[in-house]
């Protein structure tokens, strides 16, 4: 049963990294095992809970339901590439100014599903984050901090606040 | 869990029906993803089957016995498969009757599934045997006309 | 001084969460770490004829398999921690491994370790077990009937306890104006924190000490109790619980495979991480409720109710938990009366063993269950005799004045003032308008119902002698230290374990207005039984309430004593000192100060203490509060049914808690907000199901419903301030007051929509296909 291991190389928060894996290992094991960033979490086993969202080429995928191998060239943004501690950005900020974390376990994949969200739609109504929240689960804040989070990250994007953090290549 | 499935096969006989559906071959090629199939003794076989279901796919090696066979019109099939996906504990009544357009079998089932298939499986079970099933009976057509051919 | 008390102030935990750096179980490596996997029964009930591991031995990368035989007499068996008095408890021994017979779909059957986690997963399905099944007990009461198969061959009937408080005689009930019976199954769901459980184990087999990292809300409880089933000394073992993904009550348990991976890594000499799947943590985490609650009220024709006769069957599952069998006796059995003077009440308690994962405390634990029987009993019991919700409240609400309250069982109640959130909630939503839009909605055919709560629930546990003579086999006091590095900075430790809740902020605002220190220069330490000498955890509300009380007290302490060497240093006496902003200063004499810094330097380095003085500015208290804290309030829905599908619309939800001193309104909103949510889903859609023969049937999130962003409306809030006072901060517990109150005004707003089609009860959760069905079958009687 020893599968010869293959070569995945990734983009990822603009850092060039790759690691050998076995054919089978999920995207999101590659990117917490192998690469180390372990910001990325896993919730369920079903693509339901959204903890594993990140960005693949732009778009917000889960990456649990995806393997290594399919991202092998693509660009990653993962929740280590939005903002640092000293330089948050405004989605970061959004959640911090809001509460719209309690455990913070479900939050990397929220902010980054929401990302998705307001690149698409800049100025989104309660309903509009409500609905874009279909993809994600958080069990602690009862959503509604979320939604507050998402309207001031939005707030702050309009003020000309970036969404890309520092180190990211797009 | 109950499942009720019936098929009208047509334009043949009772008869011809019940010598197809005791043919190996022609069961074999009829089961889904059937690999192995073989008669262990008289109306007990052993098999193994794929089984694609939604989140869950896997093998499992199938025991298949017909019992209380009233030759052209009733028997029973018991089966019991295991895999890694779970069990599946199936008791099914299987009843042949000649109409009009052609051959009515109504199979009345009663199925148990274990494990991953009961935890995650449940909520499509029902449909994805309607489907299996239904798939069964037409291969079977198929192989009953190509006999008769 | 109240700068930081009171005040809305984001958290500090976040930064470290929002960046990636949180540092969650899973993302600890260690060298040389073996992963776990753990073969669980797919069968409710079955004796274990056979396991073959043969085949699996070969598979790549394992290591070592472990059956339940092979550990026998090397683990101890997992005990409850609740064992309740007076109740002919009955409890199944429980071992890390089932040794001959399954006894639920995700008992434990084989432990694998090997290199890597995918491996052991293929090594899982390399074992060969072969299973006998066994008749089945599911349903509590069917489980109890004679011939019932049996879930442990010695304990009749399954009853694993019967329990009873309270006296009601039948004349009491028979010889009422009004009795309403109703009967309430308050369903099963799965706490399902998004963080799975996980056990990490590192053993020095130099030292014989074990590191264990813990999902658990309690690591003092999980040393203490582990200690005891790995024979290992407790000076030995340390837990540590990692940051962690949300508990809800699931991690308060200790869980048999705690003990199984701390076990391996001492006998491997490797370290070992266990990580649970989704899947698995439906089947092998403990439930919540799963309680049918028989009610009679009784009462007069204008409203005064009089008796309540209550009878709780809870089903424990196939053993009793850690909290299991109090939550459906103290916990349940002694609120039942909820807000209102009833001057008659009693509560018999069968906890009952099944073919199902246990069951344990829940978000509420208990609570829920009650608040649930009697806020719907009571608004049965006003539709009964056309009285409104609010009036036949008002009228049976323990009065203001009564307050220490003791209810009907002998509680006492510590504080309430039940009318102030109730006016306050009836003024914000305009309840008058409210029904008369509502009238105008109905007359057009439209299904539109107002559901009301007016909870009351208990609370911040203690003090640890009412805990002794309930059966819970541990104390309830918490511990806080105080410590002031010689820079000034503070690390302040308690036994109250957050893991999500933001303690290290509302803590801090505590520390910073005693000490008059920034926040900034605040850092907690939690969730290390070697760094924090002892604690109880975080369940039950209990950690502002006790754990903050023990902030409070050590952080006095702490002042005492740097003022102290204050006046020492200014030549003054200490009551001449007084301390704002961190500045020690002699009254009266501007310039003769010092400040916190120079204080903490001075006490640190002991050059010159005054004779009493102690080295070190490092305080520590234990804080054993004389009484529970019963917070209550008044929750509001709106809901809207659509007729032809069953839908339901919940259009606004209302809540005023009173929840005495609220440290951090945002956080406090945001506990609110979050125990509403799993309240909603209980009673709209959540539920583990098992079908007849004891299999799971939900057994992920695409078969078990979890409430989703866009099932709420925005949910207004509010708070009351009644103070407590049996704690130094007049604080109550607020975790689990959103769930408590908002299953039953969910609950009652449905039922009032549906009551042209005669509806009185629903079953749980209120799918749009029960509701379309209830409505389908008014439709023909009516």
């Amino acid at each position: 049963m020893a599968i010869e291991a293959v070569n995945v190389s990734v983009t990822i928060n603009g850092e060039k990294r790759s690691a050998e894996v076995e054919p089978r290992t999920l995207l999101v094991h590659y990117i917490r095992d192998h690469l180390n960033l372990t910001g990325t979490h896993i919730g369920c086993d079903t693509s339901q809970c959204g903890a594993c969202s990140i960005m693949v080429n732009g778009k917000a995928v889960k990456s649990c339901t995806m393997l290594a191998v399919q991202a092998d060239g693509m660009e990653i943004t993962t929740v280590e590439g939005l903002g640092t501690v000293d330089n948050l950005n405004p989605m970061q900020t959004g959640f911090w100014e809001e509460h719209g974390l309690q455990c913070g376990y479900c939050t990397p994949g929220v902010m980054v599903a929401m990302m998705a969200l307001l690149e698409d739609n800049p100025n989104p109504t309660d309903e509009e984050i409500r609905m874009g929240l279909e993809g994600v689960i958080c069990r602690c804040t009862g959503y509604q901090f979320i939604v507050n989070a998402v309207k001031h990250a939005a707030k702050l994007m309009a003020e000309g606040k970036s969404l890309v953090g520092e180190g990211l290549s797009q | 869990m109950k499942m009720v499935h019936t098929y009208t096969f047509k334009g043949i006989s009772k008869e011809t029906l019940w010598s197809t559906i005791q043919n190996k071959e022609v069961l074999q090629k009829a089961l889904p993803g059937c690999k192995v199939f073989e008669e262990v003794e008289d109306n007990v076989y052993h098999s193994v089957l794929g089984i694609n279901m939604g989140p869950i796919k896997g093998e499992f090696t199938a025991d298949v016995k017909q019992v209380d066979m009233k030759e052209p019109e009733f028997y029973r099939l018991l089966v019991h498969a295991k895999g890694k996906p779970g069990e599946i504990e199936a008791d099914a009544e299987m009843n042949l009757e000649d109409t009009e357009n052609g051959v009515l079998l109504t199979c009345n089932a009663e199925v148990e599934v274990t494990g991953l298939l009961a935890s995650i499986g449940q909520r499509i079970i029902g449909g994805v045997a309607k489907v299996i099933i239904g798939q069964f009976f037409k291969d079977i057509e198929k192989e009953t006309k190509n006999l008769v051919e | 001084m109240t700068k930081n008390i009171g005040a809305r102030i984001k958290r500090k935990e976040d930064p470290k969460l929002l960046t990636g750096n949180g540092y969650f179980a899973d993302d600890i490596q260690l060298p040389g770490m073996l992963y776990a996997a753990i073969l669980r029964s797919p069968h409710a009930h079955a004796i274990i004829k056979s396991i073959n591991i043969e085949k699996a031995l070969e598979a790549p990368g394992v290591v070592k398999i472990y059956t339940g035989k092979d550990l026998e007499g090397k683990i101890g068996r997992i005990p409850s921690s609740w064992l309740v008095p007076d109740s002919n408890l009955k409890e199944a021994p429980q071992y890390p491994l089932a040794i001959d017979r399954a006894r639920y779909v995700g008992d434990g059957i084989a432990l694998v370790i090997g290199e890597g986690r995918y491996a052991v997963r293929d090594v899982l399905d390399l074992i060969e077990v072969e299973y006998e099944p066994l008749p089945v007990s599911v349903k509590q009461k069917d489980a109890m009937a004679e011939n019932a198969p049996l879930v442990h061959d010695d304990i009749e009937n399954n009853i694993a306890f019967h329990w009873k408080a309270g006296e009601v005689e039948d004349k009491d009930i028979d010889e009422a104006e009004v009795v309403l019976r109703a009967s309430f199954n308050v369903q099963r769901v799965a706490p399902s924190p998004i963080e799975t459980r996980s056990a990490i184990g590192e053993y020095n087999p130099g030292s014989g000490e074990l590191k264990l990292w813990c999902s658990s809300q309690n690591p003092h409880i999980h040393r203490m109790v582990l200690s005891e089933v790995l024979n290992i000394s407790e000076s030995k073992l340390q837990v540590v619980v990692a940051d962690m993904g949300g508990g809800f009550g699931g991690k308060i348990g200790v869980y048999p495979d705690e003990a199984l991976v701390g076990y391996a890594a001492r006998d491997l000499k490797r370290p070992v991480k266990w990580i649970e799947e989704r899947n698995e943590h439906f089947s092998a985490s403990n439930h919540g409720r799963d309680e049918v609650i028989d009610v009679e009220l009784a009462g007069t024709k204008d409203g005064k109710l009089t008796a309540l006769r209550v009878v709780n069957t809870a089903n424990m599952g196939a053993y009793l938990s850690t909290m299991g069998p109090g939550v459906s006796t103290i916990d349940f059995g002694l609120m039942i009366t909820g807000a209102y003077d009833i001057p008659k009440a009693s509560c018999e308690t069968f906890g009952v063993y099944t073919n199902t994962t246990p069951t344990d405390a829940y978000r509420g634990a208990g609570k829920p269950e009650s608040t649930y029987q009697i806020e719907r009993a009571i608004s049965l019991f006003a539709k009964k005799i056309g009285m409104d919700p609010i009036e036949i409240r008002r009228k049976n609400f323990a009065k203001k004045e009564a307050f220490p309250y003791t209810n009907a069982q002998g509680l006492v109640y510590d504080s309430g003032d039940y009318e102030k959130p109730l006016n306050k909630a009836l003024e914000m939503i305009d309840y008058k308008k409210l029904r008369e839009e509502q009238e105008a909605k109905r007359k057009e055919g439209r299904l539109v119902g107002i559901g009301i709560s007016t909870y009351v629930e208990l609370c911040g546990f203690g003090p640890s002698a009412v805990a002794g003579a309930i059966g819970f086999q541990g104390g309830v006091w918490e511990n806080s230290t105080v410590r002031v590095h010689p820079s000034g900075k503070v690390n302040v430790y308690t036994g109250t374990s957050p893991h999500g809740q933001g303690h290290g902020t509302t803590f801090s605002q505590i520390v910073s207005d005693k000490l008059g220190v920034p926040m900034e220069d605040i850092d907690f330490v939690f969730n290390d039984t070697r760094a924090i000498s002892m604690g109880w955890g975080t369940y039950g509300s209990r950690s502002v309430a006790v754990g903050g009380g023990a902030v409070s007290i050590a952080a006095d302490r702490l002042v005492d004593k740097a003022k102290k060497i204050a006046a020492h240093e200014l030549e003054v006496s200490v009551e001449d000192i007084d301390l704002a902003d961190g500045i020690f200063q002699v009254k009266g004499v501007p310039g003769q100060q010092r400040t916190f810094k120079e204080i903490a330097k001075s006490a640190n380095f002991a050059w010159n203490l005054p004779e009493d003085i102690e080295p070190s500015l490092e305080t520590q208290a234990f804080f054993d509060p004389s009484n529970f804290v019963y917070p209550f309030g008044t929750h509001i829905v709106v809901v809207e049914v659509d007729k032809d599908t069953g839908e339901i619309d919940l259009q606004r939800y209302l809540a005023v808690d009173d929840v005495g001193r609220v440290i951090n309104p945002l956080t406090s909103e945001g506990q609110v907000h979050g125990g509403i949510a799993q309240g909603v889903g209980q009673a709209l859609w959540e539920g583990i199901r098992y079908s007849e023969t004891g299999q799971l049937q939900s057994g992920s999130f695409m078969d078990y419903a979890m409430p989703k962003a866009r099932f709420f409306p925005r949910i207004e809030t509010a708070f009351t301030e009644t103070l407590s006072p049996v704690n130094p901060l007049g604080a109550k517990g607020i975790g689990e007051t959103g769930t408590t109150a908002s299953i039953p005004a969910v609950m009652n707003a449905v039922v009032d929509a549906l009551e042209p089609y005669g509806v009185t009860d629903m079953e749980m959760p209120l799918t749009p296909e029960k509701v379309w069905q209830v409505i389908q079958k008014g439709r023909e009687t009516n």
